[in-house]
């Protein structure tokens, strides 16, 4: 750094930079090494209902039976979007239509939620739920980072309705309760949003993720467990800041093959490639930049984040969506990898 | 096409931005700072000043500049070598008094009294010499001590003697000669200046003391560890100052015929800072003797230009400090950042709208869509092999394939499990093709055309062909040899893929995306090589056809194949026979049914089309993002594509997967069998063709059977 640099930054830009993973976030193997509980394609949500696991996935609500395999639970007329259940085991279920049911019971909703991303129940029962976008429905996540929306909002269902808690956050993914504090991801901001449920002032709670934070799931033993669904990625910052090409790719190329993160990669041979990611002599170097990468994080009790699961750039349990615990073991679901993980025994401690 | 596209179109593709960065490459544009200050410094003060450019103002100035710039150029020497001269002024009044002395006190002879002068300056350089080149002192301290103590000696002396000088009589034609005459209008000290200039110079640039000294300014420890006498250079370069300051003192002795106690007076901070101002390094081993002559011209134009326009000493020592404060920043920071603006504005990428596209997916029923067929082959070399760009095999079936290591590596038939190091040339060999002579003629990546013998004896052919008129770089010299085939009558055609990156930077030339490759041939019946096509977008194989009246050749970026006629109407010129292809063309050979294998080194993404009508999107990364964040095509999935004489395609061959042939850059037929290569994989491939011709070889093709 020298006192020219301001200067030049004027005319060169600033040189684009990203989180490093250190500290917690020290990458290793643990996703990719950890035991699959069952397959299913593409989950996008895990819940503990009635001493089962259930797993959103398409159209339907599946059970995780004991022998491993899924069971269709319910089936919904467009593809869930989001689950919770409720201390006193009501299961809540979003669609990507906007709809939204309890235990079946279809709940009514004003028209400025049409993009449901997460539901949570408070500790006294309850439910609130995060609108991602005002404008894009929860599969169209990638447009809504790419357009740089931030109209996102979160909302309070109570007997007399639904009420505004916050508004203008940039796609809030997760939503979890501490100390009287309402917790949400907001993940285009990389960051933990803490909310006065009473005032809707918002702090940050946690900032400089590496990488786009999705659920938040309470841990018995005190703290959560963080689901990052989506690397942060240098090329795709540089692209946030280059507008005409950003329009250019949003307005002509297929959304699969933008530079824009996504749940699995290296499927493809039109999706984008960065240098690093050029497999040299057989091997894909693991520390190559990725636009998918596996990402679960544990945070404490005062959102510290204090260890993690990786799954590296030439793996493949990528796009974690959400976290869920059952009988001390820790299960996670990966929707690049089309799996349910089950991380073992003892890792919630 | 928008107007703002076509103004990117326009702006990218029509300023020649790439030449900053070749003009930065030159070490010449060391010089560039100087001389512009040179000539802001002589307009000035010859616009400000009446007369500055009269004869008579401009014989006196350049006397003294002849005797300033031979100071100058001794301490040119030391600072070159490493060190530091801050003694310069006193000895040069020691070398004053001395040969005043020999002459009017002593009444010797003129030749007599340049030696004692020599003999002074010598002495005192020899002092510092062995002070600081034997044993080790520090130059700044032990400069300072001798500039201290000599100029001591020589105020003792002028208080001393000052009046038996100014009382002689002595008095000698040669002594005036030289201090007032002239050759050809030029005054003696001009012209001893002129002639030590150029004497250094050459001594410098072209002999072995003077590459000593600037190894040993560039870094001693190398230096010493190529077997350099260290010590010994450093010690010549003081003596060589000292002589230096000592010639100019003797010439101001004949001119002004007296020594006073201002002769040679902040001598030394002149001199420092005009040797610095001129862009010598402090540092070392970088500078020239004519930077310092610009130097010299720069301050001494400067200190009598301010005398002559009234200013005050005061003003005047200002403005040298200044000078001098100001090179010194320019001086390191330019040295410490000079190879990253380099880095920094060397990728200029131009605007280019690719053509649309026939889908190579799977399933998309297009000729192109890609398969499994080569995801599962045998593989040669597993491991121990790295970077086979091409592979190639000769009559008895043996196969030889280029390493990153600069090796060919031959595999023994039947089964490929032996190998030997063939030959070993270095560089990067790429494109292999044999002679009729069953010589094996290869493109060396970075280096040239090279043959190897069947007795592995290895050849340079070429490395070098014409030189462009316009080129800024030199373009005579051949950065990327690629890939060669050999025609019917022996000459060898062979592509050079870009003038701008070296070949282990290949993939930086399709961010840039500007055309520079060329098409060569190298006629062996008389060495020279000669280039016959110009300006493709990295020109890559190439193949005769199998009438050998025609060869064709892949231009990678543009995903083109060309054809071009060595005979019939046709003859020495191209055209396009494949376009806007999905994928970039690598090596092209022959196929045993009369049709050709096409590799694709990787494949057309969206993204990456789209950013070649960005170019300031590409500029703009490769400036902010480190390489490896950079947006490249997708180079991890390539292919074989079967073509036939008249561009249609015939069929394609893929690996999905990416687990054996991620990228393939050739494919060879023989004997019912293809072998794949891939630049950056470490692995042969052998895959099983079913139905084709099991007799069939290359060299059986290219030069039917043996004689």
């Amino acid at each position: 750094m020298t006192i020219f640099d301001p200067i030049l930054d004027f005319f060169r830009g600033k040189a684009v930079t990203v989180p490093p993973l250190d500290g917690a976030f020290r990458p290793n193997r643990r996703l990719d090494e950890a035991t699959v509980a069952g397959a299913i394609a593409s989950p996008i949500d895990l819940a503990v209902y009635d001493g089962a696991l259930v797993v959103a996935s398409g159209n339907a609500v599946h059970r995780l039976e004991s022998d491993g395999s899924f069971a269709v639970h319910a089936i919904f007329p467009a593809p869930v979007s989001a689950l919770a259940v409720s201390t006193d085991g009501r299961l809540a279920v979003a669609l990507e239509t906007g709809a939204l049911s309890v235990d079946g019971q279809a709940i009514a909703l004003p028209d400025d939620i049409r993009s449901i991303t997460a539901l949570a129940f408070s500790p006294d029962g309850t439910l609130f739920l995060a609108n991602g976008s005002q404008k894009n429905a929860p599969s169209a996540w990638k447009r809504d980072l790419m357009e740089k929306q931030a109209s996102g909002s979160l909302w309070r269902v109570g007997s007399e309705g639904a009420r505004k808690v916050a508004g203008g956050l940039a796609w809030p993914q997760g939503i979890a309760f501490a100390g009287g504090r309402l917790i949400a991801s907001e993940s285009w901001t990389r960051r933990l949003v803490a909310i006065d449920p009473d005032t809707g002032a918002i702090s940050t709670a946690l900032a400089n993720i590496p990488g786009y934070a999705g659920r938040i799931t309470p841990l018995s033993v005190g703290g959560f467990a963080l689901s990052v669904f989506a690397p942060v990625n240098r090329l795709i910052e540089f692209v946030l800041q280059e507008d005409t090409y950003r329009t250019d790719m949003l307005r002509e190329v297929d959304p699969a093959c933008w530079i824009a993160p996504m749940l699995s990669s290296g499927r493809s041979f039109l999706e984008p490639l960065q240098c690093g990611g050029i497999k040299t002599m057989g091997i894909h170097k693991p520390w190559a930049p990725s636009l998918s990468y596996g990402l679960l994080a544990r945070l404490d009790a005062s959102l510290h984040p204090v260890d993690s699961y990786h799954s590296r750039a030439d793996g493949n349990r990528h796009g974690i969506f959400g976290a869920a615990e059952k009988d001390g073991h820790l299960y996670t679901i990966s929707a690049g990898g089309d799996v349910l993980l089950d991380l073992g025994e003892g890792q919630t401690a | 096409m928008s107007f703002r596209e076509r103004l990117q179109a326009w702006r990218y593709n029509l300023i020649p931005d790439h030449l900053v960065g070749e003009i930065l490459t030159k070490r010449w544009t060391d010089n560039a700072i100087p001389f512009l200050v040179l000539v802001a410094t002589v307009a000035a003060f010859g616009t400000s000043i009446p007369g500055f450019f009269k004869p008579f103002s401009l014989q006196e100035s350049t006397r003294q500049l002849g005797e300033f710039s031979i100071v100058v150029t001794g301490l040119t020497v030391v600072m070159l070598g490493g060190g530091i001269d801050l003694s310069v002024g006193s000895i040069f009044a020691l070398a004053t008094f001395a040969a005043v002395s020999g002459f009017f006190i002593f009444e010797l002879p003129v030749w007599a009294a340049f030696l004692m002068a020599i003999g002074t300056g010598i002495a005192f350089g020899a002092l510092n010499g062995y002070l600081i080149g034997f044993r080790r002192l520090r130059a700044f301290l032990t400069t300072l001590v001798t500039f201290i103590i000599g100029r001591a000696v020589f105020d003792i002396l002028v208080v001393n003697y000052g009046a038996a000088i100014q009382t002689s009589s002595a008095s000698s034609d040669v002594w005036d000669f030289i201090g007032d005459g002239s050759i050809y209008r030029i005054s003696i000290p001009v012209l001893t200046a002129l002639a030590l200039a150029i004497i250094t110079h050459i001594a410098l640039t072209r002999s072995r003391p003077g590459w000593h000294v600037l190894a040993v300014g560039g870094s001693r420890r190398s230096a010493h560890n190529a077997g350099i006498k260290v010590k010994q250079t450093v010690f010549m370069t003081y003596v060589y100052s000292g002589f230096c300051a000592s010639l100019a003192g003797f010439l101001i002795a004949c001119r002004l015929s007296g020594a006073g106690p201002g002769t040679g007076l902040n001598m030394e901070i002149l001199a420092l800072t005009a040797a610095v101002v001129g862009g010598n390094s402090l540092g070392g081993g970088r500078g020239s003797v004519v930077k310092g002559l610009m130097g010299a011209i720069i301050v001494l134009v400067m200190n009598n230009g301010l005398i002559r326009l009234g200013y005050g000493t005061g003003t005047n020592q200002m403005v040298i400090g200044l000078m001098l404060a100001i090179a010194v920043i320019i001086d390191i920071r330019w040295l410490k950042n000079r190879h990253k603006v380099l880095n920094e504005v060397y990728v200029a990428p131009v605007y280019l709208k690719m053509g649309e596209t026939q889908s190579a997916v799977p399933g998309s029923a297009s000729p192109y869509a890609l398969n499994n067929a080569i995801s599962k082959t045998d593989y040669i070399g597993l491991g121990a092999l790295e970077g086979p760009e091409d592979v190639i095999l000769d009559r008895d079936d043996h196969l030889y394939c280029g390493t990153r290591h600069g090796e060919i590596i031959r595999y023994f038939a039947p089964d490929y499990s032996r190998s030997e190091v063939f030959a070993h040339i270095g560089g990067f060999p790429l494109g292999l093709a044999f002679d009729r002579d069953g010589n094996l003629i290869s493109c060396v990546g970075a280096m040239g055309l090279y043959s190897i013998s069947p007795d592995r004896e290895v050849k340079r052919l070429s490395a070098e062909t014409r030189r462009s008129w316009t080129s800024v770089q030199d373009d005579a010299r051949l950065r990327d040899p690629n890939d060669l085939d050999i025609a019917p009558d022996g000459r060898i055609y062979f592509t050079d893929s870009t003038k701008r990156y070296d070949a282990h930077d290949w993939a930086l030339d399709s961010i840039e995306n500007r055309a520079t490759g060329r098409l060569l041939v190298y006629d062996p019946k008389t060495g020279e090589t000669k280039t016959l096509l110009d300006g493709y977008r990295y020109m890559n194989g190439v193949c005769m056809a199998h009438d050998g009246k025609s060869l064709f050749f892949a231009e990678s970026w543009a995903c083109r194949v060309h054809r071009y006629w060595l005979e019939g109407p046709k003859a020495g010129t191209a055209e396009c026979v494949i376009k806007d292809m999905p994928g970039y063309p690598d090596n092209i050979n022959r196929a045993s049914d009369g049709t050709y294998w096409m590799a694709w080194l990787g494949m057309r993404t969206p993204s990456f089309d789209l950013s070649l009508r960005h170019p300031g999107f590409r500029k703009r990364m490769t400036r902010r993002l480190p390489q490896d964040d950079w947006l490249f095509p997708n180079i991890n999935t390539g292919g074989v594509v079967k073509f036939d004489e008249t561009g249609r395609i015939i069929g394609t061959l893929g690996d999905l997967t990416g687990q054996s042939h991620p990228m393939v850059t050739s494919m060879r037929e023989h004997k019912g069998h293809l072998f794949i290569g891939g630049i950056l994989n470490n692995r042969v491939g052998r895959l099983r063709l079913e139905g084709a011709d099991e007799g069939w070889t290359g060299p059986l093709s290219y030069w039917g059977e043996r004689a």
